[in-house]
């Protein structure tokens, strides 16, 4: 059984020490995030984030299928996450750890439950026909701020992703492919983002984004999954030691400006990706000329 | 003196082979190469090629993987649990536990032995491996576990090694540990640190071979700032995006 590796004493004293005297081991300030960096893939709906070394993959698909009996005018959406053991040894395959399902859990309320998807304009047929919205989450490197990292990749996969149109003769359903209409983008109601506060000496200091280290060494956390207008989507807070009210009012305050600057990194990413996508715009495809 | 760079499958041409003076001694074939009867040599890691003619030995520096011990390294390990008669010790995660005897620190004795707590660290050096103990006559124990020592077995001095007190651990790559700890740059490898840190501080430090480093400055900025520098230093080396990114002072 692999045993994970636990942070020795001196380890647990420094980052207390250093903490109370506002300096973090990797040179941030407290309130900074780690360096993000978002690749996509060729296909639409693969987002590869980076948040320092912690690395998410999230890949959104789609197919049809009959919707639920108990809710014919909705689409399906599933958020699925894996912890590769490649993230870190202490992840096996088959092997639940509590991380993986209050990051299961997380992801679930803070995007599914708060209907980020309008799951209603995935209802193609009601009663008979769906779309079934697929995102996957694989956790490739563990550093820390899995749950950030990962709120990250399922939101930007899901703004990045483009359905196949489809068009509704009586009973016939016709689903183009990508050559025959333009693929439509799914429809988002709001974007919410999780942040993660991590708290020490029971709330006098709190931190933003934290590191493996100091994940382990800390007493408890707070997760705030908010979207950029301030509307908070939920708050966890799973075992550790009390936490002021006052605190946890000041964390949600912090969060936004987080979100918000997250949010507008992420609409410039998939700005610029869709320039580089879109080369010389319709006119380029629908010209017959041949490169000589 | 890496002669080549050398990939997994890749065969040793003889004239790479070392010249040694004696001819009467074996090769020795280091990390990364295997024999194949009658004469071909083979790489199975990637790395640069490196040989010593004094001890007519071939080996390939590879950076990666985890520490496998081996008898006389010094490392840096965390205390996990006390038992009777000794200490039970982790060099990295995931891997066996290895033992510390109480009385193998200097100058102990059942009444006046260290008491550790489980987390603590200490500097030491391996006394044994399972491996080895058919090998090395000095160590009379045939335990299935890697064996520890704070103390110079034939002087009963520390030398430097023991509990160490404060300060703050960071993990470096295997590779960057072995070369801090070269031969001739004095114990624990803090010439090596020095190498990559400048002058002008005062610190202690102390180099693990199991990719750990141990650093006190006095102070918690120094002492971050000097860790700082060490992991830049090995990202550095790497080359890799390891050294880019949130790695830079801020």
């Amino acid at each position: 059984m692999p045993r994970e590796a636990e942070p020795s004493l001196n380890e647990r004293e420094f980052i207390h020490q250093a903490l109370r005297e506002q300096t973090r081991i990797d040179g941030r300030a407290l309130d900074a995030f780690r360096e993000l960096r978002l690749q996509f893939g060729d296909e639409r709906g693969v987002v590869d984030v980076r948040l320092g070394k912690t690395r998410v993959i999230a890949r959104i698909s789609a197919e049809v299928v009959a919707p639920y009996p108990d809710r014919k005018f909705d689409g399906i959406f599933t958020i699925t996450t894996e912890f590769s053991p490649m993230a870190s040894p202490a992840f096996e395959v088959g092997r639940y750890t509590s991380d993986e399902i209050i990051l299961s859990r997380i992801l679930e309320k803070a995007i599914r439950r708060s209907s980020a998807i309008d799951t209603e304009s995935l209802c193609i047929i009601a009663g008979l026909k769906c779309f079934f919205i697929r995102a996957d989450v694989h956790i490739i490197d563990h550093d820390g701020g899995l749950v950030d990292a990962s709120c990250i990749a399922v939101m930007t996969a899901l703004q990045h992703f483009r359905r196949p149109d489809v068009s509704v003769e009586g009973e016939n359903v016709t689903i183009y492919s990508l050559r025959e209409r333009e693929p439509v983008p799914l429809s988002m109601l709001h974007h919410p983002l999780c942040i993660t506060f991590s708290y020490y000496d029971s709330g006098e200091i709190v931190l933003v984004d934290a590191n493996r280290l100091e994940e382990q060494t800390r007493e408890g956390e707070v997760i705030i999954a908010m979207n950029m207008h301030g509307e908070v989507c939920q708050i966890s807070k799973f075992g550790g030691t009390p936490v002021d009210a006052l605190v946890l009012l000041n964390c949600t305050n912090v969060a936004l400006k987080k979100v918000q600057t997250i949010t507008k990194f992420i609409q410039r990413q998939l700005e610029e990706d869709m320039r580089k996508r879109d080369v010389g715009g319709l006119m380029a495809e629908l010209s017959a000329e041949n490169e000589r | 003196m890496a002669s080549s760079i050398l990939l997994p499958g890749d065969t040793i041409p003889p004239s790479a082979l070392p010249h040694a003076k004696n001819p009467s001694k074996p090769l020795t074939l280091g990390p990364g190469l295997r024999h194949t009867p009658p004469l071909t040599i083979t790489a199975h890691l990637a790395g640069p090629l490196h040989t010593d003619s004094k001890k007519n030995a071939i080996w390939v520096e590879n950076n990666g993987g985890r520490y496998i011990p081996h008898p006389s390294d010094l490392i840096i390990a965390t205390i996990l649990s006390s038992h009777p008669e000794s200490y039970t010790c982790s060099l990295s995660p995931y891997t066996p536990p290895t033992l510390l005897p109480h009385l193998s620190f200097e100058s102990a004795t059942k009444k006046t032995r260290p008491i550790l707590l489980p987390g603590s660290l200490v500097y030491a050096r391996i006394a044994s491996t399972p491996s080895s103990t058919h090998l090395t006559s000095s160590s009379s124990s045939s335990s299935p576990e890697t064996e520890l020592e704070c103390i110079h077995p034939s002087t009963g001095k520390a030398d430097g090694l023991g509990p160490l007190k404060g300060g703050m651990v960071w993990d470096i790559s295997l590779g960057f540990a072995r070369e801090l700890l070269k031969k001739g740059d004095g114990v624990a490898g803090i010439e090596g640190v020095k190498r990559f840190i400048g002058e002008g501080r005062g610190f202690e430090c102390a180099v693990g071979r199991n990719g750990r480093v141990w650093v006190d400055a006095g102070s918690v900025g120094d002492t971050v700032r000097v860790g700082r520098e060490i992991v830049e230093a090995d990202g550095r080396r790497r080359g890799s995006e390891w050294g880019r990114g949130e790695m830079g002072f801020r």
